[in-house]
């Protein structure tokens, strides 16, 4: 079951790009399972980004499963954007995905939207 | 996979078995198991399975991880076992809801959520293999 956000392709392997928008916004699109192994590969050059940056929107909607360790690399990142000053917002997960979110209760702690644009006003100017 | 079926999957401590673990559980809940239920699946045998892989053996010894899937009564049961250190699941208290970000504390999650998406877990440790047993239900048409 797929939501309107929900990756159409989602692949063996996790991929990580990384896009500047307008205003200071980065936004980190990722690609494929975001299992343990795919946790593994994205996290350092995940937590590079969120080390340099403070106004980040994470894009799951090519995500197409989400495990613990992919929530623990979400909340470390969301916790050191946070520790300065900064914010960090997930943008449309795929069904499935936003399921396990809500059932840990990162949503919480990390504000989940469902557009660019309302992703991005929830970051501030 | 039909009712009387068992299948079974031995995977090595290694991170890479996971891809293995996945497909082998795309294979067999595709043809005639909900999503739900199907990700249900697939979302707690990866934690279970990546936990033993990485804290299962401590000192770096080779485990033998076994996981089984067959349809017994409306239900899926999975069971996955090895011969790791002991350590039951069932016995986990559940993680402590943070008042903020900067109070949340990283880790521990994967347990609580595989008790949320099973039906039920058990444990028990037998002749020195870690043992979990979890049910899926499927949902009545």
């Amino acid at each position: 079951m797929r939501g309107p956000c929900g990756p159409q392709d989602p692949g063996e392997s996790m991929d990580i790009a990384v896009e500047e928008l307008a205003g200071g916004v980065t936004k980190i699109n990722l690609q494929g399972r975001f299992d343990t192994t795919g946790a593994v590969v994205v996290e350092l050059p995940f937590n590079k980004v969120v080390t340099e940056k403070t106004r980040v929107i994470v894009d799951l909607s090519g995500v197409s499963f989400l495990a613990s360790y992919a929530i623990r690399v979400l909340l470390v990142g969301a916790k050191i954007v946070g520790g300065k000053g900064g914010r960090l917002v997930i943008l449309c997960p795929d069904n499935n995905v936003a399921k396990v979110l809500k059932t840990a209760k990162m949503d919480a702690l990390i504000p989940i939207h469902q557009t660019e644009s309302a992703a991005t006003a929830a970051l501030g100017s | 996979m039909s009712s009387l079926e068992t299948s079974r999957l031995v995977l090595r401590n290694d991170l890479a078995e996971l891809k293995r673990l996945a497909g082998w559980i795309e294979g067999l809940t595709r043809q005639d198991v909900s999503s739900d239920v199907s990700f249900a699946i697939a979302f707690c045998l990866e934690e279970a399975v990546a936990n033993v892989i990485m804290y299962g053996a401590p000192t770096g010894d080779h485990l033998e991880i076994a996981v089984e899937l067959e349809r017994d009564a409306g239900a899926l049961v999975a069971r996955v076992e090895d011969n790791g250190r002991q350590f039951d699941p069932t016995r986990a208290p559940p993680p402590e809801q943070p008042a903020s970000l900067a109070e949340a504390k990283v880790g521990n999650l994967g347990i609580h959520l595989v008790r949320s998406f099973a039906h039920d877990m058990g444990y028990e440790r037998r002749d020195g293999r870690n043992r979990l047993t979890l049910r899926f239900l499927e949902a009545r048409s």
